[in-house]
């Protein structure tokens, strides 16, 4: 049973990938992504792990894809124009040979090197409170510098998109 | 010969299916039916609420004082022709209202009605709904945009706006309730509440909380997506037809599952006098909930697009900390053990 869930869900995120990849219009691309993404969650979910395939979809599907559309949304005023395909080059086809080729050897590597389903670990996944207290007590200096991190960019992003506005001369802004 | 038991295995394994608990939970008592039927009640609710505000009668014909109006209603829309923009993408809006209905059902999956009686007993159910809370915004951006009219799309743009600044201080609000429980599992919470609701030590948190959810659910004052004045009906100007019904029964069973919510969150869950049966108390609070929700919208005029976001952000945001600043006082004087289970 989790053999078949675990063929749709690849199915899914594999097939909607190449969608959202292969999409005329952008807008159908970010939603083969969310669909894409909202599989990712499904697999997590598989292996155990709910907690992060919560946060996967209200993150990634949640606000990345919005930010995503948003984007598209605000740039391509015009709906319906359809992306102009070129050819690819000469050296555009050796591109795509060689990097078939490497994906090919990895991938058969992979297969003669790691048997394709492996045995299920007894137990995978940390339950929650466990994660919480690690997290909280021995990985307390790198969650703090990532927080640091994560609030320099935005006050980075805020500086970026702050609009000089022109002082009136009677003291408003416009 | 060959194939006879094999169809007998088949129809023996439907059976269990339908005969097993979860399927009958989920098309009956928590799932479908009754999301469904709420939601159709709550339209007449609300209708009648308002007139009775207005000094009207409201829906008054189709059964016992127009109960089965909304029931009417949604069979008048069936058979009405379906009206699209030439340009609009059909495929598109069809698959966003569809996919609206089912992101409106799906956390009613987690949200339990009695002790025992929930669908899937999530250890993280209360992420689940928000998870699936915040996938909103972006079907209804995508069927403002489908729809390709002015109106619709700077209804899908409101609704986005307002929907994702107000994630954050819904994630925040329910924190104190996470930290006195030290669980994220529903059924837990309502077992935490039996000898007080979480309403009274986190009061700070449901009014956030609460506030938070009429702007979610596009309600008054917070129904900037669907100012009629302004964008006619907002995102859903351009649906008609099914795909008109299909939006305006997700809006309403939206309401209805965020008002379990704060039932289960705030207000005791099932728990209640054992007079009634816990399923009963679960609805009837639920829809004390939505009740007050339309006296809300009856009341109530419109705020402006920058009050909302100062609101989320400068008030919110600053009460729903307060929140856990006073959970942590709670529990620093030993207070929070009344709570963990």
């Amino acid at each position: 049973m989790p053999d078949i869930a675990f063929l749709a869900l690849s199915g899914l995120v594999i097939v909607s990938a190449i969608f959202a990849l292969e999409a005329k219009e952008l807008i159908y691309g970010a939603v083969g992504l969310a669909f894409s993404l909202i599989g990712v969650a499904g697999l997590f979910i598989l292996l155990g792990a709910e907690y992060l395939a919560m946060f996967q979809i209200s993150v990634y599907v949640g606000a990345v894809v919005v930010l995503i559309l948003f984007t598209i949304m605000l740039v391509r005023r015009e709906s319906g124009r359809i992306v102009e395909e070129e050819e690819p080059g000469r050296l555009g086809r050796a591109g795509i040979l060689v990097a078939g080729l490497i994906a090919l050897a990895v991938s058969g590597a992979i297969v003669l090197l790691v048997p394709i389903s492996p045995e299920a670990p007894e137990f995978y996944g940390v339950p929650l409170p466990e994660l919480g207290r690690d997290l909280a007590s021995s990985y307390a200096v790198p969650l703090v510098i990532l927080g640091l991190v994560i609030g320099a960019t935005v006050v980075g992003g805020l500086t970026l998109a702050k609009v000089e506005r022109e002082k009136k001369p009677n003291g408003t802004t416009q | 010969m060959q194939g006879l038991p094999a169809l007998q295995e088949i129809l023996n394994l439907a059976l269990r299916i339908i005969t097993s608990r979860t399927f009958l939970e989920i098309v009956f008592f928590p799932g479908f039916l009754n999301v469904m039927l709420s939601a159709a009640f709550l339209v007449w609710l609300e209708r009648k609420v308002i007139a009775r505000i207005q000094l009207r009668i409201g829906p008054l014909y189709a059964g016992l004082s127009g109960i089965l109006q909304p029931i009417a209603d949604g069979v008048k829309l069936m058979f009405k022709e379906m009206i699209l923009p030439e340009l609009a993408d059909a495929k598109l809006l069809m698959l966003c209202a569809l996919g609206l209905m089912m992101l409106a059902f799906a956390p009613a999956a987690a949200i339990p009605f009695g002790e025992g009686l929930v669908i899937a007993n999530m250890d993280v159910g209360l992420v689940y709904v928000f998870a699936v809370m915040s996938l909103f915004p972006s079907v209804i951006l995508l069927i403002g945009w489908g729809s390709n009219s002015k109106y619709s799309f700077l209804g899908g743009l409101r609704s986005l706006f307002q929907q994702v600044a107000y994630e954050i201080p819904m994630w925040l609000s329910v924190l104190g309730i996470v930290m006195l429980t030290g669980t994220l599992n529903l059924t837990k919470i309502v077992e935490a509440q039996q000898r007080l609701w979480f309403v009274v030590p986190q009061v700070l948190g449901f009014a956030v909380f609460f506030t938070v959810a009429l702007a979610e659910l596009e309600r008054t004052p917070f129904d900037l997506p669907e100012a009629e004045t302004e964008l006619v009906m907002g995102w859903m100007t351009e649906l008609s037809g099914v795909p008109f019904m299909l939006g305006f029964l997700a809006m309403y069973t939206k309401l209805y599952v965020m008002s379990a919510l704060i039932t289960t969150l705030f207000l005791g869950g099932w728990s209640g006098p054992g007079f009634l049966p816990q399923p009963v108390w679960v609805v009837l609070k639920t829809f004390i909930v939505a009740s007050v929700v339309f006296v809300i919208r009856g009341t109530f005029p419109r705020v402006r697009v920058d009050i909302l976001l100062r609101t989320g952000w400068t008030r919110l945001l600053v009460l729903a900390f307060a929140n856990i600043f006073v959970t942590v006082a709670l529990m620093s004087i030993g207070l929070g053990s009344v709570w963990r289970i």
